[in-house]
């Protein structure tokens, strides 16, 4: 099966959507974007991490150093305010776009 | 709340970029470490976790690469940017190390200029005073003639008396505290030290606590130490003086040191941040203890005042209160002589910290280095322009594969702001040197002792390159970067610049303004003005230095002495005076020597009535005032003052015989019109005449006392036989270089009576040189300033004269091929250079009539329309415009039409 690889920017807005439900580590974050997609979006860290960064940069995820199950320390992210009000946004256009393109494709 | 978190993320990783990437390899570690333990389960082989973990590595993807691409993410990226574009504006630099020199070395001068004659009006006009709440300060005196409406600080302020200071200060409701100081010089002595001679303040009031400066160590004076005569004696001294004679001793509290003869208590001393508001006083003395005479006597104008609003109260109600209560002192002591009215004012003592012909010439300054400013932008933006046209094709090629405009603008710019940044750096170099010129012109520092309003006396004004004035040269510096990186950053890139990939060369545009034209006609027009207003100052200096002073300044060495300072001196004045004159005299390289109470050229001397008893007696109140001079029989020969008729002082002028009296020629004229004076009586308010009648036995050569561009004055002489003064200035007329003498004038004058040093020795040319010193300040910066811009002006015209040859070489060897003459080639060449100088020489000249105006009064013998000035400006434009042109000329003039077609 090939994954799909994701653009900067949906890459962001899924992660913002997961943490939206929780407090979460990096691999969680891509763990649970892989599983909720049934495995068709790949998370590469390649691009997870820079896109946590990019996403601390303006300010939408905080991030903390917690103690993980495991016992070792982790980072773990936060949704700020101004994340999920950008997620909002996001959502929408997501909505809106989604929509046409299914209606373009299904020719109806 | 998202900029803040977001800045705060930025911030961690720019500042501490070592932890930012040892917790992104943690965290990192931590997911390969989840992601092997996850396939390892899902393998359900222990085993293959080793496996597992290259297989999650091999998905991780090149770490390194990693790290470098979340710096790239975080770091602020403009920063990098610019980083990157100035490395590449540094490279393109070094390969054009001839433009990139002259870039910087122009902006040196411009910036450097401009940062000295900063520093010079942050010095003497902006800084702030250096007192506690200095807002606060004002300035009271009287004025003379009751005209408030120019107040203290003009030339119509006056000085106070003490009974007058006494009414203000008890009528007034205005201030919190008071004071007044007169400037001094007295001889200290007393203690193991040799006697010298130092800068005082005789205060009077609460002078230091109207200042709010107190002493390192002991006190200020009593207010019975300040008004009562007859109090014991005290005195204040500075921490310098107190290092040097008391080593810094607590000792020195209690302890008497003699001033002028008298032993005084020192009661404090003042920090070394304090030197009064003369700027140079070393010691403090009480006027009671001084001049105890001054606290009675209305008329003894001698101090200047000092006052510190009181809280709520603002500058204009004070001024008001002040005029008010001038009125009621004028009405309580009428001015004793003439009709004069006389009141009182008051302004913010920082309006009055120089004088106004000073701040005036400073002014012109700051406009002329503006303009010198502007020339150098528009020159530097012409070289730009220059530079941009040869990378024509490279910003072509860059925006044609996709370069923003935005994008190659900022590199262009930013290729500017570090032209002008490395012009910065020198600029401070030029501007240290230039602010050790300015600082030795400084026209404050020589004029503070003529000016006793006080107030131009203000000197804390060293003029420095400090914190303040360093930060202007960076602002300016990035500032300029902008300005004259902009225009050609614009240019540069229009997107119609992409032809430039299609056309190999494409042909120019002719005639008409280009940017770079434009650009020169008005560095031109701005450097006439410039040199239009500096030819102006320099003719005044040369009307100034041309006029005849009176007397011959060269090889003469003054010297004051004041025998107040020694009682026994002091008893027998003539007799000191005598032994004085007769111990330099034989002096080897002194070949006269002689006495006089004034110097010339020092701003004015005493001045008294004058009584002529031959004539119809006038009222007391009508008499006409005359400077009095006193001066030993030698001293016209010594100083080659002629006497025109009648004889001078002699032996037989003595105590017991009729008062002589020598008179100028213009007071020969003016009081005895047509007729001789010789013989005749006068009487004088001063000099020992007791109201003798003296008689005129000699009329001589009019000298120049006040300036010398006031008109001669009615000066009377008389002899020091006849009455003394306790100061004097010693002429010596010398054989050689004046200066070689100092050293052994001033043993000789302490071997006469060690209390009595002699002081301020300097030659007569450095006294008459303070004369024109606010005059040279203003001529020599000017032309310097003029000269900067000419030159600047005429790389100009060589720049757009030269580009226009070059551009048009092929057109000139096809002209040439075509059989066109050498002049036509000639002209084809220059037109459109020469046609620059000219509309900038039209231009400039209108603007120089329109701001030569502003200089007028800083002007001796010379209108601002002065035709010679604007001749010789024109002149001067010309030949630089031919030096411009001779260069490029040549070469197209060797216009070879084969081989310029050829390179076709």
């Amino acid at each position: 099966m090939t994954r799909a690889a994701l653009g900067a920017g949906t890459l962001e807005m899924l992660i913002l959507k997961t943490l939206d439900t929780g407090v979460l580590h990096g691999y969680a974050i891509a763990q649970h974007i892989e599983r909720l997609s049934k495995d068709v979006l790949a998370v590469e860290q390649g691009s997870l991490y820079p896109a946590l960064e990019r996403l601390q940069a303006k300010g939408w995820v905080t991030s903390q150093w917690k103690a993980s199950p495991t016992g070792r320390q982790a980072r773990y992210y936060t949704i700020t305010a101004s994340g999920r009000k950008h997620l909002g946004a996001k959502k929408t256009e997501y909505d809106r776009v989604a929509l046409a393109v299914a209606r373009v494709m299904r020719g109806t | 709340m998202s900029l803040w978190n977001g800045l705060r993320y930025r911030l961690r990783a720019l500042l501490r970029p070592a932890r930012h990437t040892r917790e992104l390899a943690d965290e990192m570690d931590f997911h390969l470490e989840l992601e092997a333990r996850q396939r390892a389960r899902l393998s359900g082989d222990a085993r293959a976790a080793d496996d597992a973990h290259f297989a999650a590595q091999r998905r991780f993807g090149n770490r390194t690469y990693l790290h470098e691409e979340s710096r790239r993410m975080t770091a602020f990226e403009w920063l990098d940017t610019v980083n990157r574009d100035a490395r590449f504006a540094a490279r393109s630099f070094r390969r054009t190390p001839g433009f990139t020199a002259v870039v910087i070395i122009t902006l040196a001068l411009g910036l450097g200029v401009n940062t000295a004659i900063f520093s010079a009006l942050h010095a003497l006009l902006l800084r702030p005073l250096p007192f506690d709440h200095s807002e606060q300060l004002m300035n009271v005196s009287l004025t003379r003639s009751g005209n408030t409406t120019r107040g203290a600080g003009s030339s119509d302020a006056i000085v106070w008396s003490v009974p007058k200071f006494t009414m203000l200060r008890d009528q007034q409701r205005v201030f919190s505290e008071l004071g007044i100081f007169g400037p001094d010089e007295v001889t200290i002595a007393g203690d193991t030290h040799a006697a010298e001679r130092v800068e005082a303040e005789v205060v009077g009031g609460r002078y230091f606590e109207t200042l709010r400066v107190r002493p390192i160590i002991g006190r200020s004076f009593l207010p019975e130490e300040l008004d009562r005569a007859g109090a014991p004696a005290t005195a204040i001294v500075s921490e310098g003086l107190w290092q040097r004679r008391f080593d810094a001793s607590r000792a020195a509290l209690g302890s008497t040191i003699d001033v002028d003869g008298h032993p005084h208590t020192i009661v404090g001393v003042m920090p070394s941040s304090f030197s009064g508001l003369t700027g140079r006083s070393q010691i403090w003395i009480p006027i009671a203890a001084e001049y105890p005479g001054d606290l009675t006597e209305a008329w003894n104008l001698s101090y200047a005042g000092v006052a510190r609003l009181a809280p709520g109260v603002d500058a204009a109600r004070a001024e008001s209160a002040v005029r008010t209560i001038g009125a009621r002192i004028d009405a309580a002591t009428p001015y004793p002589i003439g009709h004069e009215q006389w009141g009182a004012a008051a302004r913010p003592l920082d309006a009055t910290r120089v004088d106004p012909a000073i701040r005036r010439s400073l002014f012109v300054l700051a406009g002329a280095v503006i303009i010198v400013l502007i020339i150098t932008c528009a020159n530097v933006a012409g070289l730009l322009i220059v530079r941009a046209s040869r990378r024509e094709r490279e910003v072509a090629v860059r925006l044609a594969i996709g370069a923003s405009r935005p994008r190659l603008i900022r590199q262009l710019v930013t290729e500017s702001v570090l032209l002008s940044l490395a012009g910065g750096l020198l600029a401070i170099g030029l501007a240290a040197a230039g602010v050790r010129v300015l600082e030795a012109l400084n026209p404050a520092s020589t004029l503070r002792l003529q000016n006793l309003t006080g107030l131009g006396v203000v000197s804390f004004s060293r003029i420095t390159l400090d914190a303040t004035t360093l930060s202007f040269a960076a602002a300016l510096a990035v500032i300029t970067g902008l300005v004259f990186g902009l225009l050609p950053a614009l240019r540069g890139t229009r997107p119609s610049l992409v032809e430039g990939l299609t056309t190999a060369r494409r042909s120019k545009r002719h005639g008409g303004l280009t940017g770079r034209g434009l650009l020169s006609v008005v560095e031109i027009a701005l450097a006439v003005v410039l040199l239009a207003g500096s030819g102006l100052m320099l003719r005044s200096l040369r009307n100034l230095l041309g006029v005849a002073p009176g007397f011959d300044a060269s090889q003469v060495l003054t010297l004051r002495v004041n025998v107040s300072s020694d009682s026994s001196a002091k008893a027998a004045t003539n007799d000191y005076y005598q032994r004085l004159l007769t111990s330099v005299s034989s002096l080897p390289g002194v070949t006269a020597a002689a006495l006089a109470s004034c110097p010339p050229l020092n701003g004015g001397c005493n001045r008294t009535w004058l009584e002529l008893p031959d004539r119809a007696p006038v009222p007391a109140a009508d008499r006409p005032i005359v400077s009095v001079h006193w001066v030993s029989p030698a001293w016209f020969a010594t100083m080659r003052v002629p006497i025109v008729g009648g004889r001078t002082f002699g032996i037989a002028d003595s105590r017991n015989t009729r008062r002589a009296v020598i008179v100028s020629q213009t007071a020969a004229a003016k009081w005895w019109p047509g007729r001789d004076p010789i013989g005749r009586p006068v009487r004088l308010g001063q000099g020992g005449f007791n109201n003798d009648t003296g008689v005129v036995v000699g009329v001589a050569g009019d000298v120049k006392y006040v300036s010398l561009d006031s008109p001669p004055a009615a000066d009377m002489y008389l002899a020091y036989s006849q009455s003394q003064r306790p100061a004097t200035v010693v002429f010596l007329r010398t054989a050689g270089d004046p200066n070689a003498l100092r050293a052994s004038v001033e043993r000789a004058v302490r071997a006469v009576n060690v209390n009595v040093p002699a002081y301020d020795v300097r030659t007569m040319d450095d006294r008459a040189g303070d004369a024109t010193a606010q005059a040279r300040f203003g001529a020599v910066l000017l032309a310097v300033f003029a000269a900067i811009s000419l030159l600047l002006a005429t790389i100009g015209i060589y720049g757009v004269i030269s580009t226009s040859v070059a551009t048009r070489m092929r057109e000139i060897g096809i002209r040439v091929a075509l059989g066109a003459t050498n002049a036509h080639v000639l002209r084809l060449a220059l037109g459109e250079g020469v046609s620059f100088a000219v509309l900038g020489a039209v231009l400039g000249i209108v603007g120089a009539v329109a701001a030569t105006r502003v200089l007028s009064a800083l002007l001796f013998g010379v209108v601002p329309a002065d035709p010679v000035t604007y001749a010789g400006t024109v002149a001067i434009l010309g030949a630089a415009t031919i030096a411009a042109a001779i260069a490029p000329a040549r070469r197209a003039g060797r216009a070879d039409p084969m081989r310029v077609l050829r390179e076709e």
